[in-house]
């Protein structure tokens, strides 16, 4: 047991996508492994099927404030809780293309990743072994080398069958969406109902998320999660050259130390960089692994826009995972194609939607009211169609995690997040919004519409890269400043790519953990 | 963790319920409203306009209890808070934007329209919702009117259109894999 020692092997703080990888691979060596996770413990039978009840899963720690003209959506991006924002993610689990790591080199935009695809390639293969994707790679024309998915793709519903002819009439493509969701049993976990719940969480286990495949792994093998363990304080050695442990507070606000050989932060992009930052001391006086300057720099948030159009057929769109049915990534791999624009994107199409939440159906349509709410409502329900725009955002040295003059409850500054967008990337974001609304036109919407343009994901921050003067980590999250100090997450993405972050997140935390293992102190 | 290997599982079903005495009496919001259960953080002339408002904005909601959903919901700490205000990154305690719109939404009821919201015939009502809704609104001292449509509108919604009735009124399938059983 823990609590009879001080110290442990290695100490994971938040237990969400990338510290369970980092946990699951060490307790499986034989470390002794405790994941610090701030939120409460969470287990499947708290799951409940609502919308409202949902928001427990957001975060609901120290507040995180916003500034600037894209702002990443903190609360609405980040969760909190045994699994971290997996618990309700949607597993929508693409690939980066080839060329979305060297986008300086190739564009002269943004920052080089310090690994190619081709290195992260086995790590993608064999994550989507151990968890399970469904999807078919040949139909996605677009998609990088890799093994077939070991599961069939999800069916495709009402929405689906239009949309995909829309895409079809302007001679474009789609693909089923790459999904960490289960079509059928997989490893001992059943197989999706389609029920759209996913935000809620997927009690049954369907959606491969932290605590159905890698914390389990990790807690079988005998890894700890403390919850309600707010990590508050990175401690270095008095030289300064090596991570001692952390300092954290428990849910009755006691305070606590808890020492180890080796430290992974994977409390997610922002409170990673704020806890590096709130971290200072007389050796590292501008934070901790911050020699460079950049923790905070090149925060990211993918630009994204929701599309809906209704029908005259049905469209079933409560059916289906909430993440959606198929994938269009036809000019994915041209990030010139647009004149003034510069990035990839990609189309989601045909997300289960509910009637209430952020959004939900009602909320896609907020000048509707009082008398015209239910029969719009009543509509909608049998006939919308969604598909959800993921762009590219760019690297930007100006958008950032700062810390504020404002303290939290134990006195650590709170979190300031700026991110204003670029003028290449709004330009991405208008053609394809252009595209999208020829697509719906195409499939036959009666009436379409879009949504407000919102951050989807958070990544950067914590940048990895090659040089020590332009990043914060090496290609493997440890930091160039502190070697047994390893940040995960994707806040070392120096690029965002257009695609939902996870699925890589995982890969690089398997990279990083193995070596990690391998130059063990 | 062992992996949940079982299905859909359909619990024997409280419905969203509503405590009052230490859990002792659970029950939906539209009861507590129905029996005029006291609220906690909102005050009576608070809680009659925000009543106003939402109704006009999703009729139903009032009768489904959405005041005291609300209130009830700025009782609890916040990070068990149900309110979709949770991830709008609006700082906490929630209970100030609550009450600092509606005390902006009431001065400026009565100086342009001579009365609270609650006590509006309706063509003056629909006039002040669109003057939420198009911040037309001068010396307004509160969250900007129409991010309080927004919000509100949406708490209106959570609670006529978010539940298992809500659904089975739009002929719209919730299919609980665990229904909602606890209180709000
Ligand atoms: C609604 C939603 C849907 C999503 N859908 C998709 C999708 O379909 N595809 C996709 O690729 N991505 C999706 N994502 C994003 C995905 O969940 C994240 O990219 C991923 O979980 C990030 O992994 P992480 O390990 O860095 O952080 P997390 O998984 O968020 O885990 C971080 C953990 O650290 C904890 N923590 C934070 N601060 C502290 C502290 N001081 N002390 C202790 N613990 C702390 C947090 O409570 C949290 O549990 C979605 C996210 C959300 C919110
Ligand atoms: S749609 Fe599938 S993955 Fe999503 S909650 Fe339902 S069963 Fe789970």
């Amino acid at each position: 047991m823990v609590t009879v020692r001080d110290k442990v092997d290695l100490l994971v703080v938040g237990s969400g996508a990338a510290g369970s990888v980092f946990a699951a691979e060490a307790s499986a060596a034989g470390k002794q492994v405790v994941l610090l996770e701030a939120g409460p413990a969470r287990t499947p039978d708290h799951l409940v099927s609502s919308q409202l009840w949902a928001r427990r899963h957001k975060w609901g720690g120290a507040h995180v404030e916003e500034e600037g003209d894209h702002r990443v959506g903190h609360n609405f991006n980040a969760g909190w809780g045994t699994g971290g924002s997996t618990m309700h993610h949607y597993g929508v689990w693409p690939r980066l293309h080839e060329n979305d790591f060297q986008t300086f080199t190739q564009y002269g935009q943004g920052l080089d990743w310090p690994l190619q695809y081709a290195e992260l390639r086995p790590y993608y293969d064999r994550i989507q072994g151990t968890v399970g994707l469904s999807g078919d790679a040949i139909q996605e024309r677009w998609r990088p080398p890799g093994d077939a998915y070991p599961m069939p793709p999800v069916p495709v519903f009402g929405q689906g069958r239009l949309l995909a002819e829309g895409f079809s009439r302007l001679d474009m493509h789609t693909a089923p969406l790459p999904l960490a969701i289960n079509t059928i049993p997989y490893r001992g976990r059943p197989a999706c109902l389609y029920d759209g719940w996913c935000d809620a969480g997927c009690p049954i286990g369907a959606l491969g998320n932290a605590q159905t495949v890698f914390l389990a792994e990790a807690m079988q093998s005998g890894a700890v999660v403390r919850n309600e363990a707010t990590v508050t304080r990175l401690l270095t050695s008095t030289d300064g050259k090596r991570i001692e442990g952390v300092e954290y507070r428990s849910a009755d606000g006691s305070a606590h130390r808890l020492y180890a050989e080796v430290v992974v932060l994977a409390a997610f992009t922002v409170q990673n960089a704020r806890l590096l930052l709130a971290s200072a001391n007389s050796r590292h006086p501008r934070g901790l692994a911050n020699s460079s300057g950049l923790v905070g720099r090149y925060l990211m948030t993918h630009p994204t826009v929701s599309l809906y159009g209704l029908f005259d057929a049905e469209t079933q769109p409560a059916l289906g995972p909430t993440g959606g049915q198929l994938i269009n990534q036809d000019g994915y791999d041209n990030k010139l194609a647009v004149k003034d624009a510069y990035g990839s994107f990609q189309w989601i199409i045909a997300n289960a939607v509910k009637p209430n939440g952020l959004l939900g159906i009602a909320n896609n349509r907020p000048d509707i009211y009082g008398s015209q709410l239910k029969p719009f409502l009543q509509r909608a329900v049998k006939h919308l169609g969604v598909m959800t725009l993921v762009a590219e955002d760019i690297a930007l040295r100006e958008n950032r995690v700062e810390l504020s003059s404002k303290r939290d409850v134990f006195g650590v500054p709170l979190a300031r997040a700026v991110h204003n967008q670029g003028k290449p990337s709004a330009a991405l974001v208008a053609h394809a919004v252009q595209q999208g609304k020829a697509v719906l036109d195409a499939a036959g919407a009666r009436e379409q519409w879009r949504g407000p343009q919102a951050g989807m994901h958070i990544m950067g921050g914590t940048v990895m890269g090659v040089d020590p003067a332009g990043s914060v980590t090496n290609s493997y999250g440890q930091s160039h400043d502190i070697d047994n100090l390893y940040i995960a997450g994707p806040g070392l993405f120096p690029g965002s790519g257009a695609v939902n972050p996870t699925f890589t997140v995982h890969a690089l935390a398997l990279r990083a953990a193995e070596q990690m293992l391998r130059n063990w102190p | 963790m062992e992996p949940l290997q079982q299905r859909r599982r359909f619990l024997k079903a409280l419905l969203l319920a509503y405590p009052l005495v230490s859990g002792a009496l659970l029950l939906s919001p539209a009861e507590a409203r129905q029996r005029k259960l006291p609220l906690s953080v909102l005050d009576a002339e608070e809680a009659a306009d925000l009543e106003t408002v939402i109704e006009a904005l999703v009729p139903g909601s009032a009768g489904a209890g959405a005041v005291h959903f609300i209130d009830y919901q700025l009782a609890r700490p916040s990070a068990d808070s149900l309110l979709m205000l949770r991830y709008l990154g609006v700082a906490e305690p929630h209970v100030n934007f609550y009450r600092s719109g509606l005390m902006a939404l009431a001065r400026h009821s009565i100086e342009r329209y001579g009365k609270r919201p609650a006590e509006l015939p309706a063509p003056a009502l629909d006039q002040l919702i669109t003057d939420l809704i198009t911040d037309d609104t001068q010396d307004w001292a509160g969250p900007p009117a129409s991010f309080l449509y927004f919000v509100w509108r949406s708490d209106g919604i959570d609670v006529t259109y978010g539940t298992e009735d809500g659904m089975a009124v739009l002929d719209t399938p919730y299919m609980a894999h665990i229904r909602p059983e606890q209180v709000w």
